[in-house]
């Protein structure tokens, strides 16, 4: 199949997500991503810990762990059908990052990642799908906060790769 | 809806997303670092027909109260998280959405980065309070609480309810300035792609001159 050999244009991609997100909002809410893997961090730590997690108030008040959470089966379903759809195109196979700087650098970007998404309580899905579409205050504050770090990373991310 | 429709729903979404995502290739984390590291715009323009679709769903909808806007408070967390968050994802070469494609395509730096985002979700959420700053329940009330360093919340809906104007007109308004920017960007790549040309043509004009005759050397030519 065609859709299989050919990369997609982007711009016809992200017009079928916008659609079928539309569609989601009108249903449980728009696309989001951090809320389902906060709480596949709160599911996985209780698994760890058990009943000691309920003595941390953020996951006793904010983020229960709930394995009905919808928010969750976005992120799976991301997974599954990039995995279906590399398998399909015979662009699956395992890739490792080569260089210990590349380890190093993803390592402290997932940290952050991870802080960031949790300080704000938004993560760039939500501030590009969610909020600024909707209009929310927080969608522009997000969106200047992302393009400032973005230029930041950039600027070190220059900087690594040049030395 | 039932909790198990919604988990559904939210899966079929997500494996129509991630096909989607995997056959463009599309990033949201090049949609930014390309435009500024390379001025390269794929993903950029891509992003922003989005959102342009999005935005003009989103308000029509919410003029007649359909759909299901977020509904938290905002502040400065807002802000400060999404920086460190932008930080994050240059560095990791990776957002919320390309590490669970890129996993799916079977590559391990995504999956650890995964990994450390989870690591840094139970890590901040150590430090979470009720009572005060960083983002704490007590203090987002709806309104704006600049002592929490908390502004409120507004959307589209609050505009309708504060201003009596269709949130679908200040959609429209949101769409014209990110239409705005898409032409600029248009603009931009027409640019680089007259000075590309220029730059060819003197390039076959440089190397075809000494085969030719040397008129180019100045002396020869006064």
């Amino acid at each position: 199949m065609e859709f299989f050999k050919k990369t997609l244009d982007p711009v016809i991609a992200l017009m079928a997500i916008a659609i079928l997100d539309i569609f989601l909002f009108l249903v449980v809410g728009a696309w989001t991503v951090g809320g389902g893997e906060t709480m596949m961090t709160g599911l996985i730590a209780e698994l760890f810990m058990g009943d000691d997690l309920k003595r941390l108030p953020f996951w006793n008040l904010v983020f229960v762990p709930d394995a009905g959470y919808w928010k969750i089966y976005i992120s799976l379903g991301m997974l599954f059908g990039a995995f279906v759809g590399a398998k399909l195109s015979n662009e699956f196979y395992l890739r490792f990052p080569r260089r210990m700087s590349e380890w190093v650098m993803i390592t402290i970007g997932g940290l952050l990642m991870g802080i960031g998404i949790r300080l704000a309580f938004v993560c760039n899905v939500s501030t590009f799908f969610g909020l600024t579409p909707q209009m929310n205050l927080g969608g522009y504050l997000a969106i200047s906060g992302i393009v400032a770090g973005a230029w930041v990373g950039s600027k070190i991310y220059k900087k690594i790769l040049e030395g | 809806m039932s909790v198990i429709g919604e988990c559904i729903i939210a899966f079929i979404f997500g494996s129509a997303v991630g096909l989607l995502v995997q056959r463009s290739r599309f990033c949201n984390t090049a949609a930014l670092r390309d435009a500024m590291l390379f001025s390269t715009y794929r993903n950029t323009k891509a992003l922003l027909v989005a959102m342009m679709v999005l935005t003009f769903g989103f308000t029509l909808f919410m003029t007649f109260g359909e759909g299901k806007p977020m509904q938290f408070d905002v502040g400065l967390n807002t802000f400060a998280g999404l920086f460190i968050f932008g930080v994050g994802m240059v560095l990791a070469g990776a957002c919320t959405v390309s590490t669970w494609v890129k996993a799916g395509e079977g590559n391990i730096g995504a999956v650890w980065a995964l990994i450390f985002t989870f690591v840094g979700m139970f890590l901040f959420s150590l430090v979470w309070t009720v009572d005060f700053w960083p983002p704490a329940a007590a203090s987002m009330t709806g309104e704006p609480n600049l002592e929490a360093l908390q502004l409120g919340f507004a959307n589209a809906a609050t505009l309708q309810e504060k201003f009596g104007i269709p949130a679908v007109v200040f959609g429209l308004i949101q769409v014209a300035v990110l239409y705005a920017i898409y032409r600029a960007i248009l603009r931009k790549e027409a640019r680089q792609a007259g000075h590309h040309r220029d730059v060819a043509k003197s390039h076959v004009a440089i190397t075809a001159a000494p085969a030719s005759a040397p008129v180019s050397d100045p002396a020869s030519a006064e």
